[in-house]
């Protein structure tokens, strides 16, 4: 029933706006569209470009796929192309009809090849948009950045910016003013990625070779995003470059990369193929030849991961376009101790997309996506003829079709429909011999539908205010259970003068899908569960407001940001709670709610030889789960912060060009310590008879109160170098520092049982700060044939 | 190629360069202040006299020593509801021993006798007005079906076997187990050290049917492996359980710290009467 009047509601909202638009189309009649593309001399888009007319003070940036509309009158106009990081155009038009017109930018700088795409919108754009909260990161500028390991990483990069906080030291968890890692919505050209991380979160999926441009949504949400209470993480792979052949690739500390690009059918369509592989069990395998005989030998496991990329696109004619995106990434760990067992234990993402875009008219295009995305754990041991394995996995079908629509420079109207098919495989186990005497397997599956219809509207109002609104509607059913939601969206910007403007937003999210975890972090062996029976979707609500300033001539955007944001039904589960292979998952679920608000300032400079920013949040996030499910509740039920919970955060990013050939960045991050739970009380545990565990056993802890103790402040700084040598700059050398100060940051504390080393008896206890990683230098070489 | 061995040459002095001091320091930490509880531990065994140990749970920062109060009494309600108070009597020596013994504070004076289904109750209270209470059952003891081993195929000293016990799970569910591999020879001294392997098992996924319980090859020829096969309460499974969870918090950054769960109300701890079948193979 809910989803039935939602559906009026969204027919009422998609004929007002289509009212609205015809009208405005009637009082524009006189004008005319220029339309048409910006791409780099390579044949790639350049999302964000801005096309604009100085006189006339009116532009428009370009979209994902490069592509611009812009109503004009007719008339001459001098037409004024830029984009970050390549050369501006200018270029005289007298508009005497719609026209079609295709931009083609030289790469400013002398920037290495393989990292001139970017996702940057001037600071002008971000300026004018109603749209805040967002980040568009460049990928040069996560590739000049320092790096852990030399290891770019774009998840990474993302932490510097503010309202964003890791999980913890070095690793690629996104946890989004206040919200989860598992709030984040990461999308991979429009298909789902379960889990974005690498080796227990240390590194990202994201092969930065293989990466146009990422967007972070943290607030403002347009209707087209749905699914996660907390962020957009939106990644557009690169499209390949439509004029010539070429090789990219680079050697590190921990693993190797390589890239292979180029046109297909003469410059109609491209490819571009991408694979990256670590080799630390190619060093830890010679370790293990060298001591095996050893009378203390004890094998190092085998661990590596890699993931491959491909993309094609293909132009059918003036009006269609298609794409094909695949990914494949796995972490591998094997172990045969000496003890007879076999242990292999892999996971990873498996990822397809195929893409139609059509246009038909210049302001009216569809995109309709196919999408298959799986996440899959697999653990087996063996022993003899005995083996016993676990596994999870979750696999979502997908097909979705978003309009947009620009009736007039008044109106951007986008539609769309989508429909995921999800298949959870919440548990997998099997045990079997070779004799037949064992042999067991239980499954728990589970399936959902979810669906959602969602419409929305900018409409510049005047050159002064701008506003958005949009409606999303979405269901979700698993079995006999379902679920509905309306979830309305909407901003606005006011522009005080050419340099000022103020912004608003409003947001409501549903999230159907939960992770099931008790690790306190995002683990491989995390598994995914439905909204059924007890646990019902989880619900946020945000809203946001801030200011933005252009200063110095243009050259500085600063940007004031305050949210609050509140959600419902947030997951937690139970103590000890059985979360493999149980076909009452649902029960070992608690529920609560969640609070966050905060202020975050943002000061960014983009263009010069000296660019970067500075960002500082100041953000509270709360918790609170009440007793209930025979439990006490999470902290007896009072109200308590996450461990991510964190008062302060200041980064400072500066990126240097010294000559063409040496750019030099740093990056500084200072935050409040993390919060942690530490043991007040212990007593001592004798077992039955019959288990004894040596001299004085270890204690058991006891933690009466949830995250109470902060550790230390966190601060860091990184340095790098890039220096390009060949003839034609077309190799570097990138230089790394992590931690060059080299702080001993805390990564967790704990209470270590001191014993005499005679005796073995305890004679006392000690709190011990544990740091993970010392300064780490690494050099990277980089190439492109 | 040379290159490549320039970068090599220049690598390394780069990872010399990578701090190698001490990722491990100590810490003051300051702890608010904390109210002790009781703690009760007791395992009956039908045929041996009762007895359990009560301590208080203590600031972990502070001395070692266990604080053992010596103004609790204890008294133990029968399945009849005879009261039989259990004395304090500690053996202290057992704080010290290194042979397995356990320590008590209270002690009763007669032999327990159970038959399956029986409840026994638990009262505790010291002159702070503290008061712990528990409850009980005496659960069927499972018979072990039969236990083998098997030898892998390598020669001398890596020539070892591995140990499998089986037994049935009864037809009804919620059961829980708990099975320990002892060596040597089954007399009470060894079968009160460590064992070669206590795990604890439940039948959720195997309900009623077959249970094989196996080691890895670690046993050589001629050992004699003793199986002991507890049936338990599911309050004893899960205070093993939220025992090592809330051990396994205190230094592992992944893990969510556990609160304890035992069946002791106005306390911590456990009680429960110990259900044992017991076989004995030697392997050659």
């Amino acid at each position: 029933m809910i989803f039935s009047s939602s559906v009026r509601y969204l027919v009422l909202v998609l004929l007002l706006i289509g009212w609205g638009a015809q009208r405005a189309v009637a009082q524009d009649a006189s004008r005319f569209t220029l339309s048409g593309t910006v791409r780099g001399a390579r044949g790639e888009a350049l999302p964000g470009a801005s096309v604009a007319v100085p006189q006339l003070s009116t532009g428009t940036a370009a979209d994902s796929l490069g592509r611009f509309t812009l109503s004009l009158p007719g008339g001459r106009h001098q037409l004024v192309v830029t984009s970050i990081g390549y050369q501006q155009i200018t270029r005289d038009l007298n508009l005497t009809r719609n026209q079609r017109l295709s931009f083609v930018l030289e790469e400013s700088g002398n920037e290495l090849g393989e990292v001139v795409v970017q996702g940057a919108v001037t600071l002008e754009e971000k300026l004018k948009t109603t749209q805040m909260g967002v980040e568009h990161l460049s990928v040069r500028e996560a590739k000049l950045l320092p790096a852990l390991f030399g290891e770019v990483d774009i998840l990474k990069t993302l932490q510097l910016k503010p309202g964003v906080q890791s999980g913890g030291e070095g690793t690629s968890g996104l946890f989004v003013r206040g919200g989860s890692a598992d709030q984040n919505l990461v999308l991979l050209d429009n298909a789902l990625v379960y889990n974005p991380n690498h080796l227990f979160g240390l590194f990202s999926v994201f092969n930065s070779d293989a990466v146009q441009s990422v967007d972070l949504y943290k607030s403002g949400f347009p209707a087209q995003f749905g699914g996660r209470l907390s962020s957009v993480v939106d990644v557009k792979l690169r499209e390949g470059d439509r004029q010539h052949y070429v090789a990219t690739g680079g050697i590190g500390l921990i693993s190797s990369r390589l890239t292979y690009e180029g046109p297909i059918n003469k410059g109609k369509g491209s490819f571009i193929v991408s694979g990256r592989r670590t080799y630390f069990d190619i060093f830890t395998r010679a370790l293990n030849k060298a001591n095996e005989g050893k009378e203390d030998y004890s094998p190092i496991p085998d661990y590596y991961f890699y993931d491959m990329n491909a993309k094609a696109n293909y132009t059918l004619g003036d009006k269609d376009q298609v794409f094909f995106t695949g990914y494949l990434g796995r972490d591998v760990f094997g172990f045969s101790s000496t003890g007879g067992f076999n242990f292999n234990f892999n996971w990873g993402n498996t990822i397809g997309t195929l893409r139609w875009n059509h246009v038909f008219s210049p302001r009216l295009f569809v995109n309709t996506t196919l999408a298959v995305s799986d996440y899959q754990y697999s653990l087996t041991n063996r022993l003899d003829q005995f083996s016993f394995g676990l596994g999870s996995n979750i696999r979502d079908y997908t097909a979705r079709t978003d309009v947009e629509y620009t009736p007039t420079d008044k109106h951007l109207f986008k539609a769309g429909a989508l429909f995921t098919q999800h298949r959870f495989g919440v548990g997998r186990l099997d045990a079997n011999s070779g004799d037949g005497r064992v042999n067991f397997g239980s499954d728990v599956n589970y399936y959902g539908a979810e669906g959602a219809l969602y419409a929305s509207d900018n409409y510049k109002a005047s050159d002064k205010l701008q506003l958005e609104g949009g409606l999303r509607l979405t269901g979700f059913r698993s079995g006999s259970d379902q679920y509905g939601g309306i979830e309305p969206r909407a901003a606005a910007r006011y522009a005080l003068n050419d340099r000022t403007s103020f912004k608003a937003n409003y947001a409501l999210m549903y999230q159907y899908v939960h992770l099931v975890t008790n690790s306190g972090a995002t683990l491989p062996t995390d598994i995914w569960y439905p909204s059924r029976l007890s646990v019902k979707p989880q619900r946020s609500q945000q809203v946001s407001t801030g200011a933005s300033f252009l200063l110095g001539d243009g050259k500085y955007l600063l940007t004031n940001e305050v949210y609050y944001k509140w959600g419902q039904n947030q997951v937690d589960f139970k103590d000890g709670a059985q979360l493999f292979v149980n076909p009452e998952l649902d029960a070992e679920f608690i529920f609560g709610k969640s609070w966050a608000y905060g202020n975050e300032i943002y000061l960014e400079k983009k263009t010069g030889r000296t660019t970067g920013w500075i960002g500082y949040t100041l953000a509270w996030s709360w918790r609170n789960f009440q007793p209930q499910r025979g439990t006490t509740g999470i902290n007896n039920g009072e109200d308590f912060h996450p461990g991510y919970d964190r008062r302060h955060n200041l980064t400072v990013v500066v990126l240097h060009q010294l000559n063409a050939r040496i750019n030099l960045t740093a990056s500084f991050v200072y935050t409040s310590g993390n919060l942690t739970t530490l043991p007040l009380g212990r007593f001592g545990v004798q077992d039955i008879p019959g288990s004894s565990v040596g001299i004085d056993p270890r204690p058991v802890p006891i933690y009466p109160n949830r995250n109470s103790y902060q550790l230390i402040p966190y601060h860091r700084l990184d340095l790098g170098v890039v220096y390009k040598i060949g003839a034609r700059l077309n190799q570097d050398l990138t230089l790394s520092i992590y931690n060059a100060y080299n702080r001993r940051n805390a990564y967790f504390v704990f209470f270590e049982t001191v014993r005499d080393k005679a005796s073995g008896r305890t004679t006392g206890f000690a709190a011990k700060q544990v740091s993970l990683f010392p300064v780490i230098p690494s050099l990277t070489y980089n190439f492109r044939f | 190629m040379k290159f490549i061995s320039n970068l090599t040459v220049l690598a390394l002095p780069l990872l010399a360069l990578a701090g190698c001091g001490k990722l491990q320091n100590d810490i003051d930490v300051p702890l608010p202040t904390y109210a002790s509880e009781l703690v009760v531990e007791c395992y009956l065994e039908p045929g041996k006299v009762p007895s359990l140990a009560v301590t208080t749970s203590v600031p972990y920062l502070s001395s070692v020593i266990p604080q053992v109060p010596t103004d609790v009494t204890v008294t133990l309600t029968m399945p009849n509801g005879t009261l039989v108070p259990l004395a304090f009597s500690p053996n202290y020596k057992a704080l010290t021993d290194t042979t397995g013994e356990k320590f008590h504070s209270h002690i009763g004076r007669d032999p327990l006798v159970a038959r399956p289904g029986d409840v026994f109750k638990l009262d505790v209270r010291d002159t702070k007005g503290r008061h712990a209470t528990s409850t009980t059952t005496y659960l069927a003891p499972i018979a072990i079906d039969s236990v083998e081993y098997k030898f892998n195929d390598k020669s001398g000293s890596e020539r070892k076997a591995y140990f499998l016990t089986n037994f049935r799970d009864p037809a009804a569910p919620g059961d829980y187990y708990r099975l320990q591999l002892h060596k040597g020879d089954p007399i009470p001294k060894n079968l009160r050290k460590g064992p070669e392997s206590d795990i604890s098992l439940e039948d959720r996924l195997l309900n009623g049917q077959n249970f094989t319980v196996g080691t890895s090859y670690r046993f050589n020829a001629n050992d004699t492996v003793t199986a002991t096969l507890y049936h338990t309460e599911y309050a004893m499974f899960r205070f093993r359980q939220s025992v090592r969870d809330a051990r396994n918090a205190n230094g592992n950054p992944f893990a969510q710290p556990s609160a304890i769960y035992g069946n002791v109300q106005g306390g911590v701890g456990i009680f429960g009467v110990l259900s044992a079948t017991r076989v004995t193979k030697v392997i050659r």
